[in-house]
């Protein structure tokens, strides 16, 4: 756009100047083509911006969300958290149907990249409350079930459906595992966190739980997305932390009153030795 | 927030289940510290946020006026430009009057690391409209002058006894020093750019005029040298290479401007700059 002129091809003697002037012409086709080309660029450019934007404004709201669903396992009344994050990511679902119509009528792909952080941890946040509830592993198609906003028409001429519209967002498959990904982070965490608190149920099940997503992704190798590898990488770490658990609760656990627990496995987890019988 | 419980000091016997209680209930002074703590916390984290929104906006508008800037070479009437150039960054300013907004009562240094980006395209902006127009560099001061922003009061219906100022408050916004160095050294950038690109044209006064500016800039950075904010050694380096281009392109006019006819200058720069012999006498 602005070095059009001045490198390159060689221009004749005699039509030298001419063709300055010619190009410097605002009403030649070439320059009006340029403008055409700058009209769309911009737009396009604006667009993918406010795409940004509103996937950033997911991003916070999902990991508020997520951090309020770490105190499930500190309070006794889950059901008032679980309700404050349902809300919570209603208010998230409400920007993904914003970024449903930005995208609508465009290629998802061109601006794929400016959405799916946002995308991967809404569904990071929606997985760990399906979670806490179900105890079992959401669904790609459950996931997309719930991202179908309605869009009323705006009184135009076009009164086809009367109704409204039906606008849908549909997560990618590789969105899906990058997020599912990062929830066995925040199942590690959850794990730590609900030892400390005397429960010794669920560092088992979580255990089996990431072994069975940690299969998964191996089997997928190295034929998905490249940040796979990373995660798979992280997730082995997790996993290794939540089974680290598991045996100081099993082996040593059968050692050690249960108040005392929560002492044993903090040293554990600090490779120190276990301060059996200090007060 | 969500690792209170569960790591570290160990807990007595015949009170652990006890304190646990305690510490889950949610009346204790130390919950209601941290439920403070959180909402600040909070608050803190969204002014950020939209800090961070404003600068992105201010750093893609002075972008495009620095697109539109460059095209002053290649047009016969560069005024048109200029004022186009003037009413883009008018529009700039008032998105700086929204982060002078948000930055009211605070620490600027706080969360300086948000909008610092979108200063420094300022910088850029500003300081190569005006280096256009008066072949000179524009000063800090001049740049903070620029940004004084009006705020009227806003008439409080409860007829409050607090109509202190009915004419407005008037709100600064200060460039610090280090972006205006770190937006100069970007600004340098874009004149060894506009050199190449007047040399393209047919110009070849605009290259030594340059060449001493830029060579008196890049004196001013050595002077400050390991003293500055961190980014100062990159753009020095940068400005550095810039500074060989444009000197290069003086050389080629010099030099072989003597050897070769005027319109053919052109060709040979651009060979010049691609490294290829110069094809002279070729038409």
């Amino acid at each position: 756009m602005n070095r059009r002129e001045g490198e390159g091809c060689p221009r004749r003697n005699a039509d030298a100047v001419q063709d300055r002037d010619a190009s410097a012409n605002p009403s030649s086709p070439v320059i009006a083509a340029f403008k055409v080309f700058q009209q769309e660029l911009d737009t396009k450019h604006d667009k993918y911006e406010r795409l940004v934007k509103i996937s950033r404004d997911v991003t916070i709201e999902s990991k508020r969300t997520i951090f309020l669903l770490h105190r499930v396992t500190s309070v006794p009344n889950a059901e008032d958290i679980l309700n404050e994050a349902d809300v919570k990511l209603d208010a998230v679902r409400q920007k993904i149907g914003q970024i449903a119509e930005e995208l609508r009528g465009e290629d998802i792909f061109q601006f794929h990249r400016a959405f799916t952080a946002g995308i991967q941890e809404y569904v990071e946040a929606v997985s760990f409350l399906h979670y806490i509830r179900h105890r079992s592993l959401i669904s790609l198609e459950e996931i997309n079930a719930r991202l179908v906003f309605m869009r009323t028409e705006k009184g135009s001429a076009e009164a086809l459906q009367p109704g409204g519209q039906v606008l849908t967002f549909q997560v990618t498959p590789s969105d899906y595992l990058l997020g599912v990904a990062d929830l066995t982070g925040e199942l590690m965490r959850m794990c730590i966190s609900s030892v400390g608190n005397g429960d010794i149920d669920t560092p088992f099940q979580l255990s089996q739980f990431l072994r069975q997503i940690h299969d998964g992704f191996s089997y997928i190798g190295n034929t998905g997305p490249y940040e796979v590898s990373k995660k798979l990488h992280t997730l082995r770490q997790s996993l290794g932390k939540v089974e680290d658990a598991c045996y100081a609760l099993r082996v040593r656990g059968s050692e050690i009153p249960k108040h005392m627990l929560a002492d044993v496995f903090s040293s554990r987890t600090t490779l120190l030795d276990p301060e059996e019988g200090v007060v």
